[in-house]
């Protein structure tokens, strides 16, 4: 698959979520394990030693335990986690507890607004006197060459001017 | 099992033929690995039944064995860090047609509906009383935030952010959709609206109407962001409302004049005009035609004096809305009050112009 036809979006976030206050995206997780098989044994670990914990800190998510004899270990039907570490379960469910809600596609931008130009969009009378409307040409006003930095004669000028108010204040003392 | 069986010879060929390819025949492998005659049609069969079967029905979570509805509703006020009395929760998530069936199914089961402790009661009070809290805070809020705004414009944003299809919006994202309890799934749209203004109502009741005002501000006011509230409210006739707002204010009446054409003769004309009052310019738009650039200036004129600018400061929501005392009682002036003050205004000109 080539670049352009992977589904992309931009950068968003559920209901403004943050700006009135964070709201933990994850409502339920169910995690379904075999309670004698080997490869839940990680899945088993994870549920003695710190599933409590997560509950505790987290009472805003419902877990579902869901014990199936003989079936690989999974959280949410979607992640399977055959053989996996207990750390690599929890690593998991903090995945899933982070999550924005938001599908998992790829960004057009790391940033997204919904202003892109504050000073509205540019067109040729942006900044444009309307003397210009009345003005006959050729003008000598208009035609002047506006300087926009100090030339290097106008610099030089200055600090000889600068030098001679110094020699004439020291001739003063 | 035919499939099976043919499988594994197959996998026992492609074996020998690893092991001692030359041994086997041509002939063998490709009849050990060809598909049974029936199989294409069953398969054929089995997706054209799929296709004229439709797509399945949505179906509630509850349908696939792991539902509680109790932890659910206790987990629902913990995500928002507030403290719902569960019952009151629950009665705010109830609808009559449900409440209706579930009667009905008890009475069935003569069960006595008076000495039931599980009270079954439908959420159309705390809806109103939700509904209420909500609106004369969204109201004081915007008055807060947009002090020259008329009444009427207060009122369309008011309209806007409470609109059902806002709520659905909010309530859908909030995760509602499980826990209303009405007899189809997934609700109707309006459902999420009545069940959101019933929870606002069943916190201000298990908390208070502070902590209610709280979720409202947390929850409705951030849809303003991004959006124009100026588009809200519709303003039928700019001119005449911004020559009798100037008058009022005791400025010159407003001039429209033009400041810049181009390509006049063209489909892409455009031309700018620019208001000004007492030789100052109020506003100013581009338009296709002179008098939609007129219109359009003078709408500029009315955001600019109404301070509802596009370069207006964002709204306090958040932290920095914690400490914003709000005035219930205090309204903004309304295009009514306008008029009867132009009213006054014409009338003291005359009598002083008759003294």
């Amino acid at each position: 698959m080539t670049h352009s036809t992977i589904p992309s979006a931009f950068l968003k976030n559920v209901l403004h979520n943050g700006v009135g206050r964070y709201v933990c995206q994850l409502q339920r997780i169910t995690l379904s394990f075999c309670k004698s098989h080997g490869s839940s044994r990680g899945m088993r670990d994870f549920i003695e030693n710190h599933l409590l914990e997560f509950t505790n800190a987290n009472p805003g998510v419902v877990v579902y335990l869901k014990p199936r004899r003989h079936k690989a270990p999974r959280i949410v039907e979607a992640i399977t986690v055959h053989n996996a570490q207990m750390d690599e379960i929890c690593k998991w469910v903090e995945f899933m507890k982070t999550r924005s809600g938001e599908k998992i596609l790829r960004l057009e931008k790391k940033w997204h607004t919904d202003n892109p130009s504050i000073q509205g969009i540019w067109d040729p009378t942006v900044n444009k006197s309307t003397s210009l409307n009345i003005a006959e040409f050729p003008s000598e006003e208009f035609s002047k060459f506006i300087e926009t930095e100090q030339s290097t004669t106008e610099k030089l000028r200055e600090l000889a001017k600068n030098i001679k108010n110094v020699k004439m204040r020291l001739s003063v003392l | 099992m035919a499939t099976f069986r043919c499988f594994r010879t197959g996998m026992l060929v492609n074996s020998s033929i690893l092991t001692c390819r030359n041994t086997i025949s041509k002939q063998v492998v490709r009849n050990a690995n060809k598909k049974p005659k029936w199989l294409s049609a069953y398969l054929k069969e089995q997706y054209n039944r799929r296709l004229a079967a439709g797509p399945e029905p949505e179906r509630h979570p509850e349908k696939f064995g792991c539902w509680n509805y109790d932890c659910e509703i206790y987990a629902f006020g913990k995500r928002f860090g507030e403290e719902f009395n569960e019952n009151l929760l629950k009665q705010a998530f109830m609808f009559s047609s449900y409440v209706e069936n579930e009667r009905a199914r008890r009475e069935d089961l003569d069960i006595n509906l008076d000495t039931d402790n599980i009270s079954i009661e439908d959420n159309e009070q705390l809806a109103i009383k939700g509904g209420e809290i909500a609106e004369r805070y969204i109201k004081a809020f915007l008055r807060h935030s947009y002090p020259l705004l008329f009444e009427e414009g207060i009122c369309a944003i008011q309209k806007y952010l409470m609109s059902d299809e806002s709520l659905h919006y909010v309530a859908s994202n909030l995760g509602f959709k499980d826990l209303i309890k009405t007899m189809e799934y997934p609700p109707e749209d309006d459902k999420y609206c009545t069940a959101f203004k019933a929870v606002v109502g069943a916190l201000a009741e298990s908390q208070s109407v502070q902590r209610a005002e709280v979720f409202v501000k947390d929850f409705v006011l951030p849809q303003l962001i991004g959006k124009d509230i100026n588009e809200m409210w519709e303003v039928v006739n700019p001119m005449g409302l911004l020559n009798s707002l100037l008058t009022v204010l005791g400025r010159g009446a407003p001039e429209p004049r033009l400041l810049h054409q181009s390509a006049s003769q063209t489909m892409m004309a455009v031309y700018h005009v620019g208001i000004y009052s007492d030789k100052e310019l109020i506003g100013r738009s581009p338009g296709e035609s002179v008098t939609i650039a007129e219109e359009m200036a003078a709408r500029e004129a009315l955001k600019h004096l109404m301070k509802t600018s596009d370069y207006r400061p964002p709204l306090p929501i958040g932290k920095q809305a914690e400490n914003i005392k709000l005035d219930y009682e205090k309204k903004n002036i309304s295009l009514e009050q306008l008029s009867q003050k132009l009213l006054q205004n014409s009338e003291q000109r005359i009598t002083s112009g008759i003294s």
